[in-house]
């Protein structure tokens, strides 16, 4: 029995140990916001806050969670609001097909809560690991910066996030 | 029977698929859609299986089309919007089921692909709305004893001078009216939605986690299943390890399936993990020998010895190089490649008795229907397909191998089962863009023009895959399997698929012209990949005519000019690409420019692009796009659909490569098939030509000259005429 927070609210889960939480949060919790793209790390679809840094948690066995606390894309904002992020990605038109963009705006979540002014070097540092084959990239710049500036002088520090390099994920990657 | 399959045109009309331009005209049935049963409440106006009326007043659209990125879902509803004078977030869109009413009026398929959608749909669509508003007002002006012309519609109500009054209040009497056929459409000049940029209706829900996607489908009972397939596409199954795989936990069942064995289990994770214990021995197919080097050695082989077959000649043709002082020669190739999707394929599928219901994510449902019903053994009346948003499309969901493979495993286990394949299964087993060589021979003559124009490209066709797939749903039992056994030859005897051609010699001017192809089939499975034919055919032929250009010494973008007189639009778009892109003077310091232009799907589009190699890596830093689609339904869509067809585009450039040794696919996911990320998106801006004229292409067509822009940006900073995609400096 594994215990941790899920998006405010304390869970348990009986899923095997090695389960990565991408799986965990889809199957057992049945969030559906979190998307399956690779299963090595290398494209974010999956992301999460683990502790409000960004991981990947198509390569994180659950077990490496326990008494942690567990955000989702369902738990950023009440039910029918949107966060400045999500409404800057409305505003701007930014979804195409969609699939990537829950990852994304995880992405996108955890670098302003950490550096509420990116540069675009910092932006692209941050959202590096997260592909869109729809190339909405243009896009999801725009929208970080409109949020920014929507955030103003507001916006507050948050915690570390974890920046991604493919090598480090490869290396604790999980062919499936 | 043996008669009327000889040539393409009529087969394609008897199996009603069309590729390649090919236009089967089937009227979209506006009335009546006997079987469909949509539950909005009693006295719902039932007005066709597009739009339904509640009396609570909300406009219900069955949209017929996919949406997986490209903009369907709120274009398609802008029409509906605009005849109905109410807002799109304000209406209803539901996924179509599948029935005759959807399918297209081209293609008498429902099925969405060639970038057809706003061309195909724009008046039929409009014309459904419109009736509708007339049955509206003629209902009202009925209840409220008025003349119908003193009525108007506005903002999702009908207003007359008594008041302005919900359109619920009227639909129970709309629905004991006949309906009204050919209604007036609204003139342009009164256009509210359409040609405005409104934000996507579909954004909100994929923000917040609740647009779903196939792979999101869940009920309680469903297993999932992991499927094992033999590293060379078609092996067979000889033996495999299912007890001690049974005994593992969460397992429920392993089964055969004779093109690999699945487990079905509890729990993803566990499932493939179980799956991994297999340790199946295969019969490898006579694919086994494949690999791409021989393969590609073959082609230019082939383009050697083969004459190859007439796709195109005008003038004297290739003859007119006999009379040339000077001809310009040159040949490129193109890789397989993967579409890659962000959602790997995927199919939900319960069976139950005589029924089944299958969630997958598709851009071709009526075809996933006949063949669950097919392998199923059910009749497809009995499938119910439920649609959903689509993770991505480019082609690859227009094939429905993961249906079949999930069907077949539903039906061995018992199980309602949801099959996931991995990424690494997803690369590894796609329906590739097929490999391509291509030689040139040109002649200019002293003036700079082009005189005579000739190309050969050597390679499989795209085509002949969407009829295997398709054929079986459309027929009859007994008559699909007697010409499913024929397929192949009947796919051979194609004179010609116009997919292998299209793009290399249509779009300038010259007397003489002539292309040939040489069909070389490789045994594996090739397909649609975005922009089809025309995502090597672009590279191909612009980087060919920027050689043309530096050898008559003419300016690239002038010789594009000079050579395009016959059709004006294409080279406007020319123009205004390198008006708007600064030609001869690059924003960026240090980056030189290069322009490429392209004819797909009916629309014009030229890029200019800029472009710097420092330690002989290619850095994009612009692309300055000139697109004209006739009228831009959502002009926002529209740049957005080449910002995204450019980026696609641009990892093809840059990176796009399928090999294949001993028939197995080498590439495996993202970090030996990368794709482009954000820190290699370079600035895109996008300018639309104003137009009146009818919706052409939007999804496809900004993608065909992006490789040749930067080669031939790359040319003018180094020299090097790069002819192979990707690019490569090494």
């Amino acid at each position: 029995m594994i215990n941790f927070t899920l998006n405010g609210k304390a869970v348990s889960t009986e899923a095997p140990g090695d389960t990565p939480l991408l799986w965990v949060v889809r199957d057992y919790f049945k969030l559906k916001g979190s998307k399956f793209g690779c299963g090595m790390g290398l494209c974010g679809a999956c992301t999460m806050h683990l502790d409000g840094q960004a991981i990947r948690t198509c390569i994180t066995p659950v077990a490496a969670i326990e008494g942690k606390s567990v955000t989702t894309i369902e738990g950023v904002s009440p039910k029918g609001a949107y966060n400045s992020i999500q409404q800057a990605w409305i505003d701007h038109s930014v979804p195409q097909c969609g699939y990537c963009q829950s990852g994304q705006i995880m992405s996108a979540t955890a670098l302003l809560a950490r550096n509420p002014n990116p540069t675009d070097a910092e932006i692209d540092q941050a959202m590096q690991g997260n592909i869109c084959r729809c190339g909405t990239y243009p896009r999801i710049k725009a929208a970080i910066k409109k949020a920014v500036s929507d955030n103003g002088s507001n916006g507050s520090s948050g915690s570390e996030v974890a920046y991604y390099t493919p090598s480090n994920q490869l290396e604790g990657g999980n062919n499936a | 029977m043996n008669e009327a399959l000889t040539t393409r045109r009529q087969f394609l009309q008897m199996v009603g698929v069309t590729g390649g331009g090919l236009v089967v005209s089937v009227a979209l049935p506006a009335c009546a859609a006997p079987g469909l049963n949509f539950d909005h409440g009693a006295g719902t106006y039932f007005h066709n299986a597009l739009i339904q009326i509640a009396p609570d007043s909300r406009i219900h659209f069955y949209n017929p089309r996919s949406e997986m990125g490209q903009g369907v879902y709120n274009g398609m509803t802008t029409l509906i919007a605009e005849e109905l004078s109410t807002d799109p977030d304000k209406i209803e869109v539901h996924f179509a089921p599948v029935h005759e009413a959807y399918q297209s009026p081209e293609s008498g398929m429902q099925s969405t692909g060639g970038s057809t959608s706003m061309r195909v749909f724009y008046t039929p669509m409009r014309q459904a709305a419109a009736n509708a508003r007339e049955a509206l007002l003629q209902a009202a002006a009925e209840q409220l004893g008025v003349a119908k012309d003193s009525l108007t519609l506005d903002n999702g109500k009908v207003i007359a001078e008594s008041g302005s009054y919900p359109f619920g209040d009227f639909t129970a009497l709309a629905g004991q009216r006949p309906i009204p056929e050919n209604a007036p459409l609204k003139p342009a000049a009164q256009f509210k939605y359409i040609g405005k940029e409104t934000s996507r209706i579909d954004a909100p829900a994929k923000v917040d986690g609740s647009a779903m996607f196939g792979l999101d489908a869940d009920f309680p009972g469903l297993k999932k299943a992991v499927l094992q397939r033999c590293p060379v596409a078609g092996g067979k199954v000889k033996s495999f390890d299912g007890d001690a795989v049974k005994a593992m936990p969460g397992v429920l069942a392993v089964v055969d399936i004779e093109t690999g064995v699945a487990v079905v289990g509890e729990h993803y994770w566990q499932t493939r993990q179980a799956a991994e214990k297999l340790n199946i021995e295969w019969d490898l197919p006579e694919l086994a020998d494949l690999s791409t080097d021989k393969y590609f050695t073959q082609l230019r082989q082939q383009l050697t010895e083969d004459k190859g077959g007439k796709a195109h000649r005008e003038g004297e043709g290739a003859k007119g190089l006999e009379n040339a002082s000077e001809v310009v020669k040159a040949e490129y190739s193109a890789p397989f490649l993967a579409h890659a999707t962000m959602e790997p394929m995927n199919c939900t599928i319960k069976i139950d008795g005589d029924k089944a219901d299958v969630w997958t994510s598709t851009q071709i449902p009526q075809v996933v229907q006949g063949l669950v019903a097919r392998h199923a053994g059910l009749d497809a009346e009995n499938v119910n397909v439920h649609s959903s948003f689509l993770g991505g499309g480019f082609g690859r969901r227009l094939y429905s191998d993961y249906v079949v493979e999930a069907t077949k495993i539903a039906v061995a286990s018992g199980f309602p089962i949801q099959l996931i394949w991995s990424r690494e299964e997803d690369t590894r087993n796609d329906v590739y863009r097929p490999g391509s060589v291509a030689r040139f021979e040109a002649s200019v003559n002293d003036d700079g023009l082009i005189d005579t124009f000739f190309v050969k490209r050597a390679g499989a066709n795209a085509f002949p895959a969407i009829i295997d797939s398709a054929l079986p749903t459309l027929m009859p039992l007994g008559l699909a399997e007697w010409v499913g056994n024929r397929v192949e030859g009947v796919v051979a005897g194609f004179e010609l698929d116009t997919t292998s051609t299209e793009g290399l010699y249509e779009d300038y001017d010259a007397p003489n012209k002539e292309a040939r192809h040489v069909t070389v089939d490789s045994g594996l499975s090739v397909g649609f990949w975005r922009s089809v034919g025309h995502s090597f055919s672009g590279f191909f032929k612009e980087s060919f005519i920027d050689e043309l250009a530096h050898h008559a010494g003419v300016d690239p973008y002038e010789f594009r000019m000079n050579n395009s007189k016959k059709d004006k639009r294409f080279a406007e778009v020319i123009k205004l690409a390198a008006t708007k892109g600064n030609w001869g003077n690059p924003r960026h310091a240090g980056a030189t420019q290069g322009i490429a232009a392209h004819t797909s799907f009916y629309s014009r589009v030229a890029e200019v692009a800029e472009v710097s190699v420092e330690n002989g890596n290619i850095k994009v830093h612009r692309i300055t796009c000139a697109v004209d689609c006739g009228l831009a339904v959502n002009p926002d869509i529209v740049k957005a659909q080449m910002e995204s067809s450019i980026i696609y585009g641009l990892t093809a450039t840059l990176y796009g490569k399928i090999d294949i040794e001993a028939g197995q696919v080498r590439q495996s996911n993202f970090h030996d098939y990368p794709m482009l990320r954000m820190q290699e998106a370079p600035e895109i801006e996008v300018h639309i030509v104003p137009s009146q004229e009818a919706p052409t292409g939007v999804g496809e067509p900004g993608l065909p000259p992006v490789a040749a822009a930067v080669a031939n940006a790359v040319y003018k900073a180094t020299g090097k005429r790069l002819r192979e995609l990707p690019l490569s400096l090494a």
